[in-house]
């Protein structure tokens, strides 16, 4: 039997896509690489995405898992070709208010969980701000993070176990709502492996209390370097706010005039921060960082006065990429993250290297964890303008791993990143990981070519020799 | 046989650690690591790991041909306050990494009562802090590990920044895997601010700590429960007030339990109340509510108490105590075929704390 064959006896028909105008709905994320899927699906549950593994190690195709295709480092690019395994039907929610977790099916879309969630006091704390459309297996594929991962981490540390599709189609149940489940950790090992390991069907979370009370602040700042030195010194400080977004005035200005969200667009920088707890804590904390801000030169500070203020300043911020449209078709987008101490200097030199290229760039970013977002907006039907752009994030990630930053924060290395991949690990490091990838997929085919650079594993470590040290006889 | 270099044999090994014969060997350096680990796989040399020892209990005990003592490996090389980061390594003290970064009012949220215990070792026996409910288990606080697999590889994972997504997360497997996956030499933790305001206040019922949200922690022993809070001066007054019940200023950990056999018990958080409802009186227990994690102390094992917690989904792992006809880690876990491939490309000729961890591995 052909592989649609093979697919549509075990999917049934309305479960398998192969029309090439739907084959190309499913052809990229939001990334700006494509590929051509020879075939979609879109299975129930781990037994049929278990069906479609082997149907897959069979007949020797790629699979490429897919939620919601809101990623951005062309993770869900059928780049081989191959099967596009979208999970959108494994949507159930199962609470545990006892317990405080929940069993969500991979395609359940992220900020559906924290809504579901909401009537028991509970929420689901990752929140990218892609939150309205992503889906929970993706945010377990990339180990997605978001403006409030500052205070609770990112959704690794919310992840307490997961069914999953491995390799020959093995359907597995790793961890539980007990904490430190014994042996090796291969729930954690899945989470962040963008696809590339096996396939997550379903994942066992964290759900936190919703927290009493909570403020949120907008601090405006003549120049970009105060701002960000009010996010170095409000760590320092020792204060873990629940978020410390920056958004430059680029940014600002493009989400503005889209949304007349009434921000300060003649701010160089504008800082939004969010503390939550206790009455008594918040209001001793947003008092704290509004000091901070004032001895760093803000501007202006300003505290939403209710839900509905709160809910517009977070608006603003969560639709900065969207807004981005107005500039230019694409956008480029860097997620190297920095220590927060290096947050002045590299900043500075950031946009040096846009104005060196003469490119129109914005910067929105989670400040508070160092993890920055330059993005350049550009045409990229223009050939020599790809090529600049491309430089341009090249010496943009060189500058932030030179400051001891790392590649990305948030959203993964997919095919985007995965070149550079060789500026942040060396040779054995790069070697390790390929086995920990060979391990769980023998067959090779797990969203292959992505993460690793090509060649990962070619390292023969025979070559190099050892010898005990000095002194030491045994 | 075997015999110590001239620079080990100044070394203060407890030696009830030591199997008859064999050697040990402090590693100055993770070349010395290397060299040493790439020398016991070429002759296939079991090789255990020494940290503090405190952790010693954990698993089926290895005879060792050679002890491989981290205390050599104390240095902490990179703190930087403001960025609320520090790299370890492996062997130094948890004692002295706190008092260092106490000074500053920060805290790498280790167990609060760490004795001898090295930062490679609690990371690698995969244990966490009283403190974890709110401030996350000790798997959350490695950012990056610097590993040293059985055949001498020296392999990062990771990165010195807090929020990081670049490649696989070998340094997360590392957490809890007594060295199969590359014993640990150094790392970066995550820290955080200890908070100016602390309290600890006793009350008569666990579910009284729902008056507050999310409370440092939550704990209870034969003793009676203390919620343990932290915060602005004003929050923790303001939370005191709502609780209740005796308040003292400060936090003072409770010890874990001690005894002939002692006990991990892990279940689902649901389960706390009904768990210590099990135990006979003379079985002591500290209890992190709203984590699910009891440490237990009894003279002897109770199977049944076993099958009673695997059967709601937990664990019971024996962490000291004869464990001759029984498994300390109880039914394998999951994956277990998986994990020994995941150890064979780590670890290959198993030299590096050989079945220490479940299912045999
Ligand atoms: C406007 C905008 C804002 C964003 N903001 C943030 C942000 O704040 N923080 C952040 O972290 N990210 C952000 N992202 C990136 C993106 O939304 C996240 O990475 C998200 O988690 C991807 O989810 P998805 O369902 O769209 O996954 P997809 O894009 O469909 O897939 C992402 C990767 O996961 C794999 N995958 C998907 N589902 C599964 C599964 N069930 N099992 C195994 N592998 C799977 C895919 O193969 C792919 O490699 C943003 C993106 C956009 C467009």
């Amino acid at each position: 039997m052909t592989l649609t064959q093979d697919l549509r006896e075990a999917l049934g028909d309305e479960n398998v896509l192969e029309e090439p105008v739907e084959l190309h709905l499913f052809s990229k994320d939001a990334s700006l690489m494509r590929g051509e899927p020879s075939v979609v699906v879109f299975p129930a549950n781990a037994n049929e995405t278990a069906a479609v593994v082997r149907i897959a190690e069979r007949h020797r195709v790629p699979i490429v898992a897919r939620g919601a295709g809101t990623g951005l480092a062309a993770g869900a690019s059928p780049t081989q070709g191959g099967i596009v395994v979208v999970t959108t039907r494994i949507k159930d929610i199962e609470i545990d208010v006892e317990n405080r977790t929940a069993w969500v099916g991979a395609g359940v879309i992220n900020l559906d969980l924290s809504v579901a969630a909401k009537p028991h006091g509970l929420y689901f704390a990752p929140d990218p701000s892609s939150q309205s459309a992503c889906t929970i297996g993706g945010n377990v594929a990339n180990n997605s993070g978001g403006p409030h991962c500052l205070s609770e981490g990112s959704t690794t540390s919310h992840v307490l176990g997961m069914e999953a599709v491995l390799t020959g189609g093995e359907v597995v149940v790793l961890g539980g709502a007990a904490p430190d489940p014994i042996g090796l950790d291969l729930k954690g090992a899945l989470v962040g492996s963008e696809g590339t390991l096996g396939i997550v069907t379903r994942a066992l979370v964290r759900l936190l209390p919703i927290e009493p009370d909570v403020r949120t602040l907008l601090m405006d700042f003549a120049t970009v370097e105060d701002a960000a030195r009010t996010v170095s010194d409000v760590i320092a400080a020792g204060v873990v706010p629940a978020a410390l977004e920056l958004m430059d005035q680029e940014m600002v200005r493009a989400v503005d005039n889209w949304l007349g969200a009434g921000l300060p667009i003649d701010a160089a920088a504008v800082l939004l921060a969010e503390v939550v707890g206790e009455t008594e804590g918040v209001v001793a904390q947003s008092e704290l960082i509004s000091d901070i801000g004032r001895q760093n030169h803000a501007t202006g500070v300003q505290v939403a006065a209710d839900d509905d203020e709160r809910a517009l300043l977070w608006l603003g911020r969560k639709s900065a990429f969207g807004a981005i449209a107005q500039l230019a078709p694409d956008y480029y987008l860097h997620d190297a993250v920095v220590p927060r101490t290096r947050l002045v200097e590299v900043m500075t030199g950031i946009y040096g290297i846009a104005e060196k290229y003469g490119l129109t760039m914005c910067n929105v970013f989670h400040a508070g964890d160092g993890n920055l977002h330059p993005l350049i907006a550009f045409d990229s039907s223009d050939p020599e303008m790809n090529r600049l752009v491309h430089e341009a994030g090249d010496e943009i990630v060189a500058l932030c791993l030179k400051a001891g930053g790392a590649l990305s924060g948030e959203h993964g290395i997919g095919i985007e990143k995965r070149d550079l991949m060789r500026a942040s690990f060396s040779e054995l490091d790069l070697d390790a990981q390929a086995r920990l990838k060979e391990v769980f997929d023998p067959a090779g085919v797990f969203n292959p070519t992505k993460v690793l650079p090509e060649g990962s594993r070619c390292f023969d470590f025979g070559g190099v020799r050892r010898e005990l040290p000095d002194g030491v006889w045994v | 046989m075997t015999r110590n270099p001239p620079h080990i044999a100044r070394l203060e090994v407890d030696q009830s650690l030591a199997a008859d014969g064999a050697a040990t060997l402090e590693p100055r350096s993770v070349d010395d690591v290397a060299a040493i680990l790439k020398h016991a796989s070429e002759r296939g040399l079991k090789v255990q790991v020494v940290g503090g020892g405190t952790h010693s209990g954990y698993g089926r005990p290895v005879s060792p041909d050679l002890l491989m003592v981290m205390n050599g490996l104390t240095q902490v090389e990179v703190w930087n306050p403001d960025d609320l980061t520090v790299v370890v390594a492996a062997g130094a003290p948890i004692a002295e990494m706190e008092a260092k970064l106490n000074e500053a009012n920060q805290t790498s949220v280790m167990p609060e009562h760490p004795g001898s215990g090295t930062v490679g070792g609690a990371i690698s026996a995969g244990v966490s802090a009283l403190r974890r409910g709110k401030l996350y288990p000790t798997r959350e606080r490695v950012l990056e590990a610097t590993l040293v697999t059985g055949d001498g590889r020296v392999v990062r994972s990771g990165g010195r920044v807090v929020k990081n997504v670049t490649g696989y997360d070998l340094h997360r497997l590392a957490v809890g895997a007594f060295g199969a996956m590359g014993v640990v030499v150094s790392v970066c933790l995550k820290l955080w601010p200890v908070p100016e305001g602390q309290m600890t206040v006793q009350v008569d019922d666990p579910d009284r700590a729902s008056e507050v949200t999310r409370p440092l922690a939550v704990l209870e022993t034969r003793e009676g429960v203390s919620v343990f809070l932290a915060g602005t001066h004003s929050e923790v007054e303001a939370q005191t007030r709502r609780l209740g019940g005796t308040a003292r200023p400060g936090h003072s950990w409770p010890v874990d339990p001690a005894g002939e056999f002692t006990w991990s018990l892990r279940v689902p958080p649901a389960e706390m109340a009904n768990a210590i409802e099990r135990m006979p009186d003379a079985w002591g227990f500290l209890a992190v509510h709203g984590v699910g994690e009891i440490r237990c102390s009894s003279d002897s094992f109770d199977p049944d108490f076993r099958s009673w917690a695997e059967s709601v989904g937990g664990r019971l792992v024996v962490t000291s105590g004869e464990a001759e006809d029984f498994d300390p880690w109880g039914s394998p876990p999951p994956g277990v075929d998986l994990q020994a491939k995941l150890i064979a490309q780590f670890d290959p000729r198993r030299v590096i704390n050989p079945g220490r961890l479940p299912g045999g591995l």
